[in-house]
């Protein structure tokens, strides 16, 4: 009985896999949102398009090419590490790292950040959203 | 003779609490570790780490920017245990001799002490993959969270003795 008590939280979690946290679904209900104010035909992110924003090169806040693979591995369920400081960073992908993805200050924290060090900017609503689609989908 | 150096040695060896305060700040350790090696308090001033945390939004060329709540918490730590209060550890005591008074580094690699400690490093030394700069601590002293910079191995080079 206990076992089953341990395995079935378990399974109902694998279910989830794939769902955003109800934070960051929140959240993804914001960025939706947004778009629609200047998109009003917008129906929803794309794994596809954050692929893009993902892997894109840009000219970063250092004035040098950088992108989100730089530091991330393009594998996201791999480890990366810091282009500048040579840290290892755990992977992104939430089925490689539960972690990942679930409190939605950490969520908004990093975007911040890598979205100023790789586009110089905080980023659009629209590859906010897909950016988090396609890590979800990793 | 012998005795008065045994008894300066002896001495000595009670004179520092350790070679720098190891960080005790889970929240610190977080936010700072998650992209360098977190660089224990008492490696800087008060003064350079409260300009430092003033603009996180350009830190040394990237974005660190913090919540206000967080980046207060972190600076109070840091000014708790910078190298003027940690002067019971010989490191802190040392950097902070090494700074003038009206100086306030903000890189730890610039500070006088640390450059004469590391006058030996060349810069493929650091240039190389497993170091790639001069900020990766552990690359070269395996014990530096615990605050010990004494144990030196360089990959590829070996023992570096000052």
């Amino acid at each position: 009985m206990k076992r089953v008590l341990i395995i079935l939280p378990l399974c109902l979690a694998s279910l989830q896999a794939g769902a955003f946290s109800p934070q960051v679904q929140g959240y993804i209900q914001e960025l939706k949102a947004e778009v629609k104010k200047t998109d009003p035909s917008f129906s929803d992110f794309s794994i596809e398009r954050g692929k893009e924003v993902f892997t894109s090169v840009h000219v970063g806040k250092k004035g040098e090419k950088i992108s989100c693979t730089s530091c991330h591995n393009a594998n996201l369920r791999d480890k990366g590490e810091n282009v500048h400081t040579a840290k290892m960073i755990e992977p992104l992908s939430p089925s490689a790292n539960p972690a990942r993805l679930t409190k939605l200050k950490d969520v908004q924290k990093w975007l911040r950040r890598n979205f100023n060090d790789v586009y110089n900017n905080d980023g659009t609503a629209l590859q906010r959203g897909d950016v988090l689609y396609y890590i979800n989908a990793n | 003779m012998k005795k008065l150096f045994m008894l300066m040695f002896i001495s000595a060896s009670f004179m520092w609490a350790g070679g720098l305060k190891p960080v005790d700040n889970v929240l610190y350790q977080e936010e700072c570790g998650s992209c360098h090696f977190a660089f224990q308090p008492g490696l800087l001033p008060s003064r350079s780490w409260e300009v430092m945390m003033g603009k996180l939004t350009d830190h040394f060329g990237v974005d660190a920017s913090l919540d206000a709540p967080t980046m207060q918490t972190l600076l109070t730590y840091m000014q708790q245990n910078a190298s003027e209060k940690a002067t019971g550890y010989k490191r802190s005591y040392k950097m902070n001799r090494s700074i003038g008074r009206y100086e306030t580094p903000l890189k730890i690699s610039e500070v006088a002490y640390f450059r004469d400690k590391h006058r030996a490093i060349r810069p493929a030394m650091v240039n190389q993959k497993e170091v790639r700069s001069i900020s990766n601590c552990v690359a070269c002293h395996k014990d530096a969270a615990a605050g010990d910079f004494h144990d030196t191995f360089v990959p590829n080079y070996g023992v570096i003795d000052d």
